[in-house]
C-alpha cells in the first residue's frame, strides 16, 4: 500500500504540473485573443496562425487540465442522493465509477486519439487555412490528456482505497463548483 | 431489441447514472460509449463511429464560441475579488438607505450592476451578504426580507449579459451571443423592476420590516457621497458596454466590430487595468483568476465532450425523433408545449445543474421547439430565467446554501446582532421563487419582452402567425465549422495514409 500511495503523490505531482501549464494557458490566450482584436481593428492585420494558436492554448487549458480538477473533485456531479450519503458510502460511489466509468471511457479515448496523433505527426499535417500551423500539437492534448486523466483516476483508486482502510487521510468534501 | 426501443433504455440509463453521483462528464462518456458498442453489434451504426470519436472531440477544442468561456470567466474573477462589490454596496446602501426599503433597493441595483460584471452567482451572494445583511438585520430590516432579497438578488447574474449560461445556450441553439445578449436585456430589466416594485409595495404594506435608516448611519454626505458611488459604478459599466458593444450584444447594434470570443479577451484584459487603476491589482487575484477559471473550463468542456458522445448514439438511433413525438403531440401547441418544458426544466433545475441542463436536456428539446415555430432566442432566454429559480429553490437551492454559510461565519466574527435561522432563509425565500415564476409567465406570454430587443423584431400572433425558421437553422454555425474541421481532418488522414 505504501508503494501505491506514494505512486499517487507522485502522479498529483505530475498533474500538478501539467495544471501550471493550462492555468497558463488561459492568460496567454486571453493576452493573444485581446492582442488579435487590437491588431486587427488598429493596422488592418490578421494572422491565421494567431488566430489558430488560441484554440491550441484552450485545448491545452481544458486538456491538461482536467486532471487536477478531478484531484480537487470539482468535476460536477448530481448530488441529490449523494450529498445525503455517508462519507463510507461516498468513497464506494466513487470506486465504482472511476473502474467502470472514469478508467474504461479515458482509456478508450486515448487509444482512439493516440494513432490520429502519431499519423499528423509523421504526415506533418498543417492547417487548411493560410498562415496556419501545423496540427500534431493541437492534437497532441488529446492522448496526453486522456492518459493524464487514466493516471489520475488511477491514483484517486488508490487513494480511496487506502482511504477506507484507514491507511491514508484524505477530505472527500464534495462541493458543487461555483457558477 | 430494435433500435425504437432502444432510446428510451438510453434516456432512462441517463437518468439512472446520473443519479448515482458520480461526475457527469465520465458517467455521460461511459454510457455513450457502451451504448455505442451496442449499437455498432446491432448493426445501426458503421464500426467508424468509434474512430470518428476523437475527431469530434478536436471539433468541440476547436470551436471558437466556446473560447468565450474562460474570457468571461477570467473578467469575473478579477472583477470580483478587486473589491467593486464592497465599494458599491457600501456606498449606494448610504444613499439609499434613509428611505424605507432602501437598503433593499441598493442590494438589488447592485445585483443587477455587478450581474453584469462579475458572473458567479456564489461570488455574489456571499459578497453582498458579507456587506448589507449586518447593515440590515442591525436596523431591524425583517430578517426573511433580508436574505430573500440578497438570494434573489444574487441570482440576477445569470441573466444579465455577458452572462456564461447565455453563451453556453448560444452555442447550444446555434444562435449568436450577440442576439443571445439582445434578447436577454429584456426579462433582466423586468426582473430588477420585478424586485423593487415587490420591495416598494412591503414597504407600504408593513413599513416594519423594511425600515429607513437614521440619520446617524450616514459617513459619508453629499459630493463624498456621490463621487464614491459614481466610481465604483462608471468604470465597470462602461467595460461592460465598451465589451458588449464591440460584439453587438446591446439592443439596437446591428453589426458588431469583434467576435464574442474577442470581446470577451478585451473584456478580461479591461477588468485587470481595472483593477490596476483601482489600486487591487496584485498577484494573487491573477493567479486565482487563472486557477479557477482554468478549473471552470476544463469541468464544463468535459461535460460538453461526454454529453456530445452520448447525443452522437441518441440521434444516431433516431432519439430525437422519439422525444418529438412524446412532446409534439401536446394540447396547446407552442404554449402548451412551452408550459410542460417549463415545469419540467423547473423540476429538473431542484438537482441537476445549470450545465447539465445545458448540454443534456436542451439538445433535446430545442428541436421540438424550433418545429414548433418556437423563438430560438425567446426559448432560450425563457428557459434561462427558469433556471434562475433552481438557485431558489429551498432547501437545495445554492445561492441559499451560499447565504447561509456565509451568515454562518459572520455571526462567529460577531458582525451579526442574531444567528440567522435556516427556516428564516427558506420562508424568505419563497416570495422570490413566486416572483421568478411570475416573470418566466410573463416572458412565455409576451414574446414581445424578449424579441422586441432583437435586430428583426418579429410580431408573434400566437394564434395566427408561424414565425417561419428554416428547418436548418438550428444546424449551427459553429457545429458547420466543427464538421468543416472533421472534414479537414478526415481529408488529411487520407492523405497521409496514402
Amino acid at each position: 500500500m505504501k508503494q501505491l500511495l506514494a505512486a499517487a503523490g507522485l502522479v498529483d505531482r505530475v498533474t500538478d504540473f501539467f495544471a501550471v501549464i493550462a492555468k497558463w494557458a488561459v492568460l496567454l490566450c486571453a493576452v493573444i485573443s485581446a492582442g488579435n482584436a487590437f491588431t486587427r481593428y488598429a493596422f488592418s492585420y490578421s494572422s491565421n496562425g494567431w488566430l489558430e494558436i488560441q484554440w491550441y492554448l484552450f485545448a491545452a487549458c481544458v486538456m491538461l487540465g482536467a486532471a487536477q480538477v478531478l484531484r480537487v473533485n470539482e468535476h460536477v456531479r448530481v448530488d441529490v442522493i449523494y450529498g445525503t450519503l455517508k462519507v463510507r458510502s461516498r468513497a464506494y460511489i466513487d470506486l465504482f465509477g472511476l473502474i467502470f466509468f472514469l478508467m474504461p471511457a479515458m482509456t478508450l479515448f486515448c487509444y482512439l486519439s493516440w494513432p490520429l496523433f502519431v499519423q499528423m505527426l509523421w504526415s506533418g499535417e498543417g492547417s487548411p487555412n493560410a498562415g496556419g500551423l501545423i496540427r500534431w500539437p493541437a492534437m497532441m492534448m488529446l492522448p496526453l490528456g486522456f492518459a493524464l486523466m487514466v493516471l489520475q483516476g488511477l491514483a484517486e483508486m488508490i487513494k480511496r482505497v487506502a482511504w477506507l482502510n484507514n491507511a491514508y487521510e484524505m477530505n472527500m468534501q464534495y462541493e458543487r463548483p461555483l457558477q | 431489441m430494435t433500435m425504437q426501443e432502444f432510446a428510451p433504455l438510453m434516456f432512462a440509463g441517463l437518468i439512472l447514472i446520473m443519479l448515482i453521483g458520480f461526475p457527469v462528464a465520465f458517467s455521460l462518456s461511459a454510457l455513450g460509449l457502451l451504448s455505442g458498442f451496442i449499437a455498432i453489434q446491432m448493426g445501426w451504426f458503421p464500426a467508424a463511429f468509434m474512430y470518428n470519436l476523437p475527431l469530434n472531440i478536436f471539433g468541440i477544442l476547436s470551436n471558437d464560441l466556446l473560447l468565450a468561456i474562460p474570457f468571461f470567466t477570467l473578467m469575473g474573477a478579477v472583477l470580483e475579488k478587486c473589491g467593486l462589490a464592497e465599494d458599491m454596496l457600501d456606498s449606494m446602501g448610504q444613499l439609499f438607505g434613509p428611505i424605507r426599503g432602501g437598503l433593499g433597493y441598493s442590494v438589488i441595483l447592485v445585483g443587477f450592476i455587478l450581474g453584469a460584471i462579475t458572473g458567479t452567482v456564489a461570488g455574489q451572494v456571499i459578497a453582498m451578504a458579507m456587506i448589507s445583511l449586518p447593515v440590515m438585520m442591525r436596523y431591524g430590516y425583517n430578517m426573511r426580507y433580508a436574505t430573500g432579497v440578497l438570494a434573489a438578488s444574487g441570482t440576477i447574474t445569470q441573466l444579465v449579459p455577458p452572462s456564461l449560461v447565455l453563451v453556453v445556450m448560444a452555442d447550444q441553439l446555434g444562435r449568436s451571443v450577440g442576439d443571445m445578449y439582445k434578447g436577454a436585456w429584456g426579462p433582466s430589466i423586468l426582473q430588477v423592476l420585478i424586485f423593487l416594485i415587490y420591495t416598494f409595495v412591503l414597504s407600504k404594506v408593513a413599513p416594519g420590516h423594511v425600515p429607513g435608516l437614521p440619520a446617524t448611519a450616514r459617513t459619508l454626505h453629499g459630493w463624498t457621497l456621490w463621487k464614491k458611488c459614481l466610481r465604483g459604478i462608471i468604470p465597470s459599466a462602461l467595460l461592460i458596454f465598451a465589451v458588449l458593444g464591440s460584439m453587438g450584444g446591446l439592443p439596437g447594434m446591428s453589426y458588431a466590430i469583434a467576435t464574442p470570443t474577442e470581446a470577451g479577451a478585451m473584456g478580461a484584459m479591461g477588468a485587470i487595468i481595472l483593477a490596476a487603476v483601482h489600486g487591487r491589482l496584485n498577484w494573487s487575484i491573477i493567479r486565482d483568476g487563472m486557477t479557477g477559471t482554468m478549473r471552470i473550463t476544463a469541468m464544463v468542456v468535459f461535460i460538453l465532450i461526454g454529453s456530445r458522445v452520448f447525443s452522437l448514439v441518441f440521434q444516431g438511433v433516431d432519439g430525437a425523433l422519439w422525444i418529438e413525438h412524446l412532446l409534439s403531440g401536446l394540447p396547446g401547441g407552442q404554449i402548451g408545449f412551452l408550459v410542460v418544458v417549463n415545469v419540467f426544466v423547473f423540476f429538473l433545475a431542484f438537482f441537476l445543474d445549470f450545465f447539465e441542463i445545458a448540454f443534456i436536456i436542451l439538445p433535446m428539446l430545442a428541436p421540438v421547439a424550433n418545429k414548433l415555430g418556437i423563438d430560438m432566442i425567446w426559448f432560450g432566454v425563457l428557459l434561462c430565467v427558469n433556471m434562475q429559480t433552481s438557485f431558489m429553490h429551498p432547501p437545495f437551492g445554492f445561492a441559499l446554501f451560499y447565504l447561509r454559510s456565509t451568515a454562518d461565519s459572520l455571526f462567529k466574527a460577531g458582525s451579526l446582532p442574531g444567528k440567522v435561522l435556516s427556516r428564516d432563509i427558506y420562508l424568505g425565500a419563497i416570495p422570490w421563487v413566486a416572483l421568478q415564476l411570475l416573470l418566466v409567465a410573463i416572458v412565455i406570454v409576451f414574446p414581445q419582452t424578449v424579441t422586441v430587443f432583437l435586430d428583426k423584431p418579429v410580431q408573434v400572433d400566437l394564434s395566427t402567425i408561424r414565425i417561419e425558421i428554416p428547418e436548418n437553422d438550428l444546424q449551427q454555425n459553429d457545429a458547420q465549422s466543427e464538421q468543416d474541421t472533421v472534414n479537414d481532418l478526415m481529408r488529411g488522414l487520407m492523405k497521409g495514409s496514402k
